[in-house]
This record gives structure tokens, sequence and C-alpha cells, in this order.
């Protein structure tokens, strides 16, 4: 069970990192959450997230873009937003850990204009420790396991602090019921 | 991207470009407040003291290190059983062919890579395109000095040595649309943009790996931009390319490496993206080559080894004076700053480390940030060792020392600079009619015709002030050579100040000089000379104070080693070392006087430079502050950057002497900065390299030996 310190431990250090964190109660709740920040265009889900969560997928309808499995990255490359689900959220660090072994899930993560990561509330850990911990256990979990932080930046010029490089310029974190 | 030019060439047009050195002023000073922050805050995360946590992990990667055969088998065996195929490559030529051959199976002539330091020791870019393949770096930093031929500065931060200006001026011609050279993000979204086509097109994505876990066989990466993970991914084959320092046990090992690499590296807490390659995407290729190129030979030696703890965070440069002069292409070579001088022995020969390590301040500022306590000041030294041996030192430098070596030929040499000298002299300073890169920004000294060891006021009868712990007790006096033949006015002081402690002063008059400056040149067969001389000279006294504290290190560091193939000598040596105190040490401690015993005299405001080497190597940052402030009383004001070397560095400054004056300047900045009319030193040296740039800068502030500040406060002085 989560303790309320930990999430806002979770809370502060995302913000330090540029991400906004969110609680919502539903699938559907997100769905509209996504819809809202996409404005008039589409919402990209993991097509992963897309099989398990049903649910998403119906409140999402029309809206939903999915990548073309034959060539995930141009198909799906500066959708408007990007659902992913994440496995933990830690609260050390304010990431989200994704475990995505689909490139068509890795594509809609990487390329979005605006990330969305929704991690179920007993999901939220205390530490790296303990994602290391959870890693262990699940034997490196997929072929790709990101502790994602914030949005993507560069302060290759001039060290002047740059979002929004190749991956989401605006990253939401969404704890779920 | 062409291979680095030679030395001399790169030297010089890094002394020529201000814009480099004020902008790595700047960062410097930045990243320390932040990381400094970020390391406090990590304390708190962990609940642990940061040497702790730096212990822990040098202690995970010496494990690793000491066991390289067998680790690289259980991470080969596990990569493997992931889907990876696995490839050892002993030398930079066969990782790169490898490679070139993975490119030509795969039809491709286009490779995306994320940033990867690793690859850039093996110039696989050139490798790559003489084969006929292009290599695209997605690294923001790394794609535009690639668009402009030039190479990285920084192990972190490739492009921090080029502006704005240039970098929308690059842009522009690649392009073909106009930038605003205010318009950063701009500049940015132009990379998401411009680079896109070629992550699509690339038959091949090249990445690094920040550590590769054993247990798994998993590869770490991490980056801020994404451009590491879409290299990783959209390509059919992804290439890791890892030095196999890099594996360490666990995940959880893993995690205590995130903790502190990015704190260290660009002062953030964790990068955006912490990635683990766990074998290859469904339907594509995972490769791993994992690359030796000297690192057994590095793991091989005693004084080497712990150098392949190294997590290239560059922490090391982003304290290190010389390298905020010059930047990272004229200290260091394909790998910069401080660890560069170190490792570029070994991937690249000693030739290619012989001109950065001539920069080297020995000031000691690397090793106190280093995550995993790399002891980077003795490295350099053995470095530097090497190079005289193999390569041989300049042949001036080794006249010199073999000239220095002799207390009578020295003496002989200073007493006819004194008469040369005699007609220029004004004061405590040479004002010759001429200036030149020796003197311009540094105003000679004064050589005075008698040395300190013929005046009668050195051994005359003073009394005690006041009892302390020293009353009574048997001091030889080492005076330095500097300070005996330059300083004279330190030496006299000392001695009343030992005196007024209650101290029987001895002085010997064979003493000369403690070797130093040979020990600094790597010229150990000069050092070992002029130290059996000094072990000879100071036996069989109770304590040895001088007023060098450069001299003192050199005595209680480096004597043992000297003589570690002489066990009868490296004896005499622990003997000594035992009994050596630097005056600031001995006045704090032993012969300290009572609180407000020197209260009168002088009310100039004081500000209080540190010996950098005694701060950094044996942690006695504040002693001279409180030394000064107990028995004076005296307004010392805040020196902001005190523990930051003045410059001076030994024989650096005649060697180097641009860079000197480019560090004193950052020091004298902060001198002006501090409201201080007076600036203590407690280094002879040093105060001779203070007092002759102050002069210079025409700063309106006395430049004062601790010695000759606190001795003027005598009763018997006033």
């Amino acid at each position: 069970m989560t303790t309320s310190p930990v999430l806002e431990e979770l809370r502060a250090r995302a913000r330090d990192s540029q991400s906004e964190v969110h609680e919502l109660g539903t699938w559907a709740d997100v769905a509209r959450f996504a819809l809202e920040l996409a404005g008039s265009e589409d919402v990209a889900v993991t097509p992963t997230l897309a099989a398990a969560r049903p649910e998403l997928a119906t409140a999402l309808g029309e809206r939903m873009r999915q990548p073309d499995p034959e060539a995930p990255f141009a198909s799906i490359a500066d959708a408007a937003v990007g659902i992913a689900e994440g496995m933990l959220a830690v609260a050390e660090s304010g990431s989200v850990l994704l475990a995505h072994d689909e490139l068509a899930d890795r594509a809609v993560s990487m390329l979005s204009r605006i990330g969305v990561q929704v991690v179920p509330r007993d999901r939220i850990v205390a530490s790296l420790d303990d994602a290391a911990v959870w890693l262990d256990a699940n034997e490196g979990a997929a072929s790709l396991v990101s502790l994602v932080t914030g949005p993507s930046r560069t302060a290759d010029i001039e060290r002047s602090l740059t979002i929004g490089v190749q991956g989401p310029s605006d990253l939401h974190l969404v704890i779920l019921g | 991207m062409s291979v680095p030019k030679p030395f001399a060439e790169r030297y010089e047009s890094a002394l020529e470009n201000e814009a480099l050195s004020e902008s790595l002023l700047a960062f410097q000073r930045s990243w320390r407040d932040t990381r400094d922050a970020q390391i406090v805050d990590l304390e708190g995360i962990a609940g642990m003291k940061a040497d702790a946590l730096r212990d822990g992990l040098a202690a995970m990667k010496d494990s690793v290190i000491a066991d390289l055969p067998a680790m690289v088998t259980q991470f080969r065996t596990a990569a493997e059983a992931a889907g990876a195929i696995v490839f050892e490559a002993a030398t930079a030529e066969e990782a790169n062919e490898y490679i070139a051959q993975l490119c030509r199976d795969q039809g491709t002539t286009t490779v995306v890579k994320g940033k990867s330091m690793v690859t850039e020791e093996l110039f696989l870019n050139e490798h790559l395109e003489a084969a006929g393949i292009k290599a695209i770096e997605t690294d923001l930093g790394e794609w535009l000095l690639q668009l402009d031929d030039d190479r990285p500065s920084h192990v972190v931060m490739p492009a921090i040595h080029r502006r704005r200006q240039e970098v929308a001026r690059i842009l522009e011609r690649e392009l073909g649309v106009p930038f605003d050279d205010d318009d950063i993000p701009a500049m940015v979204r132009s990379a998401r943009t411009a680079l896109r086509e070629h992550f699509l097109a690339a038959g091949v994505g090249i990445t690094g790996a920040n550590a590769l876990v054993a247990k798994t066989g998993s590869t770490l990466l991490v980056t801020n931009e994404g451009n590491g993970e879409f290299s990783a991914s959209a390509p059919p084959v992804h290439v890791v390319v890892a030095g196999i320092e890099k594996i360490v046990p666990t995940f959880g090992d893993a995690m205590k490496q995130v903790r502190l690499l990015a704190r260290s590296a660009t002062a953030q807490p964790i990068t955006t993206y912490t990635s683990f390659f766990t074998g290859p995407a469904p339907s594509h290729e995972m490769h791993i080559v994992l690359v030796d190129n000297g690192r057994r030979a590095m793991a091989g030696e005693e004084w080497s080894s712990a150098a392949l703890r190294c997590i290239k965070c560059g922490a090391c440069a982003n304290v290190c004076p010389a390298y905020q002069v010059v930047g990272g292409h004229a200290f260091g070579h394909v790998y910069t700053g401080p660890i560069g001088l170190v490792n570029t022995a070994f991937h690249h020969g000693i030739k290619a480390a012989a001109g950065p390590q001539s920069l080297c301040l020995s000031c000691g500022a690397c090793e106190t940030v280093c995550p995993v306590d790399i002891p980077l000041p003795e490295q350099i030294l053995q470095v530097r060792r090497r190079t005289a041996e193999e390569v041989g030192l300049p042949r001036s430098r080794r006249l010199g020392m073999r000239a220095y070596t002799s207390r009578r030929l020295f003496g002989l040499g200073t007493r006819l600079a004194a008469i040369a000298a005699l007609p220029f002299r004004r004061g405590r300073f040479t004002r010759a009619p001429f200036s030149g890169r020796f003197t311009s920004w540094r105003t000679p000294p004064a050589i005075p015709l008698r040395p300190a060891r013929s005046r009668a006021a050195l051994r005359a009868e003073s009394g005690a002030v006041a009892p302390t712990e020293a009353s009574g007790r048997h001091v030889t006096l080492f005076m330095q050579c500097v300070s005996d033949r330059l300083a004279p006015e330190v030496v006299l002081a000392t001695a009343d100040l030992l005196r007024a402690a209650g101290c029987e002063v001895d002085v010997p008059n064979d003493q000369h000089c403690c070797g130093l400056p040979a020990i600094d040149s790597g010229d150990d067969a000069n050092a070992r000379r002029m130290a059996r001389q000094t072990l000879e000279t100071l036996e069989g006294t109770d304590d040895i104070v001088t007023p060098a504290p450069s001299c003192a290190i050199a005595m209680l560091n480096d004597y043992e080693r000297l003589f570690e193939d002489e066990p009868v000598w490296q004896e005499r040596a622990r003997q000594l070392a035992g009994r050596v105190f630097d005056l600031t040490g001995y006045l704090a401690g032993p012969a300290r006087l009572p609180d407000g015993t020197l209260a009168r005299g002088d009310t100039r405001p004081v500000a209080i430079d540190h010996f950098c080497q005694g701060a950094n190597t044996i942690g006695r940052e504040d002693a001279l502050d409180s030394l000064v402030r107990g028995l004076t009383g005296a307004n010392v004001v805040q020196l902001e950057e005190a523990d930051v070397c003045c410059g001076f560095g030994g024989s650096t400054s005649i060697a180097a002497p641009g860079l000197s004056a480019g560090v004193l300047d950052r020091k004298l900045d902060r001198v002006a900065a501090s409201g201080g009319r007076v600036l203590l030193t407690d280094n002879p040296g040093c105060l001779l390299h203070l007092r002759g740039g102050a002069d210079a800068a025409r700063l309106d502030v006395e430049v004062l030996h601790v010695a000759e500040y606190l001795a003027a406060r005598l009763p018997d002085r006033e």
C-alpha cells in the first residue's frame, strides 16, 4: 500500500524534473484527460496497453491511433499525445518505469509530443533500489526498460536548458485509482 | 570528424580563445554549486554520507576490475541467453572492422549513433567513412560538432566550447534556412526534424553503454534527449559498443552508479532516460561489442587499475582550473580533463598523453569530486614519470633539473642573478625595462644578494611569548629553497614565530631542495637525489617545520613511494614523515599560542588563500583562517574559491605561462572582489606568484606569507 508521503515525494521530484503528477480514478478518466490535451488531434496508445485495457480504447473511440506494425516509428512520429502504462513510479527520482518489448510501444512513448504515463496507485515505490529489486525479480522484464524522468531535454547549446528534443516536450504522470 | 591535431597547436589555439575560458568559468562555477547541492540532497535520499556512497561505488567497480575475465564471461553468457550477439574486440581495429562488416551485411550505408565516448576512442566514424558508411551523430552537441568537422571537448557536454552564434551559422549552412542567434529552442527543434529521416533510414543504430549488467546481460544507457533510445530502436540492428570495465554485477549495482552519475555529470538528480536493453526487440538484432583496447593492461597494473572505475561523468574536468582556461581540446586527447591524462596513455599511447599532462597544476581538485575516488593526482604523476622515461623530458628541463639538484650551483646561480638584477630592483620586485611572456602578467620578485641562510637574524636569540605545547622542543627549520633565496623574510619570520612559541630552532646549513620540482616533472632520479640529501640533513631533531606546505606534502606523500625499491631509505622516509609539519599545521597544533596573543598592528581586511594541495590532499581548508582569526582577531573577509589553485603549480608556471596566467586571473578577480587589502597564503611559491600577479594587475592588495603577517605582530617586532 502506498502511503501519502511517498506520493508527495513523487509529486515533488516529478515537478523538479518538469513533469506533472495527476490523480485520476479510471481509464475512462485517462481517456478524457488525454483527449483534452490533444485538442482536435488524435491520441496514440501503445498497442500493449490498448489490448490490456479495452476500457481505455472504448473511451477514446475513433480518436485512438495505433502505430502501423510494419513501420511503427514512421507511422506514429509526432502524435499529439501518447499514452503508455508504467510498471512502477519511483518516488526518489520522480520517474516512471516503462517496460516495452514491442517496437510499436517504444514508438508511442518515445516520439509523441506530449507523453501521458499511467501508473496504478499500488505500484508507486520509494526508491531506485526498489526498482532494482523489481528488475531483478523480472529478469530485466523486457527488451527495453526505461526509467523516464521528465520531458526530453538538452543543454548542449551554451548550457541553456531546452525542453523537448527527440522525445516528448510535455510529460504527465497519472496515478490511477 | 578528424583526429586530434598536434598538442602544441591545440594548446596555442585554446589560449587565444577567450570566449572558451569565459564560458568554462561560468560553467565550472554554476556546476560546483548545483552539484554540491545535489550531493547533499542525495545524502538525504540514501541516508548515507557522500563519502560512503562514493566508497561503495568504488568498491563495487573494484570487485569487477579484479575479476574481469570471469565478469566478461558472465555478462557474455547472460547477454547471449537474452538473444544478443557478443563480440570481444581486443583492439580498436577489431571493433571497427566488426561493425563495418555488420553494416555491409545489412546492406546499409547510413548509421545513426547515440553519444558514445568509446566510439570516439576507437575513431569508429572515420573507419566507417573509409568503408563508405556515413555515421550520423544524433546527440545534439555531437551532431553540431560533426557538421562542423569538430571534436568533443568534454566527455558529457561535447560542444561546451561552441557559442550559439556559431551553432546558428552551422545550422544555416546545413539546413539552408536562417536562424536567430538568440533562439536556441529553434535550433534544438531543428535537430528533431533534421535527424528524423536519418533515424528512419538507418540500417544500423550504434550506442554506447553506461553500464553492463552481468547477471542479466543488460546494457544501461542514459540520455537526456532520447536520441540514444531512438537510435537503439528504430534501425533493425542495434550495436552496443562498450569498454569491458563497464560491467557491474547486478541491477542494484547499476542503480548505485545511476545515483551518482548524473549528479556528478550534469548536476541533475537523474537523466531523463535511464534505459536498460536486455536482448533485441522482436524481429531486430542486437550486437554487443566489448572493447579492450588497453583496458586489460590498465587493470593489470597496480597504479592504474583504479582509473577503470571511471563512469565518464566529467566531474574531474568540471573542477580543474587548467581545464577551465584551455578546455578539453588542449587538456586531453580524445578523453578530456584529468581522467583523460591517465587513460589516454593506455588507449592512445604515452605520446598522445605527453603534451596535455604537462598542463596539470597538481592541485588535487579532481580527486575531491570523483564519484569513484580515483587517485587522479597520483596517477597523473605516474603518467609523467612514464613520459619522462619513454618520451624524455625537454632538454632545457632536464638540464635545469640537474643543475637544481646542486645546492652550490643553485646558490651561485641565484647570486649571479641577484647581481645582474640589482639595477632593476624596486622594493620587493625586479622591474626590468622590458617584459615578455614570463613577466608581463607577473612581476618577478627582487632577488636578494644574501639568502636567509646567511643572515644573522635567522639564528638570533629571541624570547618565547607564551608557553605552548612545543615549548622546549628542538625544531629543525626546513627553509625551502625558494624562500631561502627569493623570500628570506619568510624564513626569518618563521624562525621568530617558532621561538615565540618556545621552540629551540636549528637551521642546518647544508639543506637545499626537497625534490618536489623533480617529483612534479616525473624525474624520479633527480627527485631521489634531492630527497636523500634532505633526509640526511633533517635527521636527529624532535620536529621539522617548514614554511612551505608543498614541501611538507612531498615529504609526507611522495618520499615513501620514491624509495619503494630501497627499503633502508624508505624507512628513513617514514621516520621523517612522522616528524614533519608545515608552519600552519605546527602553529595551529603543538605551537599554538593563546588566542589574542598577536592582536595588534595592521588592521586592514585580510583575505586568505587556501593552498590548494593542502585543502585537496590533506583536507585542511580552514586551518589557516582559524589560526589567523584566533591569534590576531583580524577582520578576515570571505574569499570565494579560496581552495581553487592560484596557477603557480610549481614548474607549470614556467612550462606553460599562458595557462598559469589564466588561472591566476581567476584568483585575482576573486581577491579583488573580496575587499581584502592583505592577501595571505602559506605557500612560498604561491606567495611570489600571487604577489607578482597582483602587482602586474595593479591590485591594491599586499600579498604576504602568513609567517610574515604574524611575525610582524610579535611584541619585539612592533
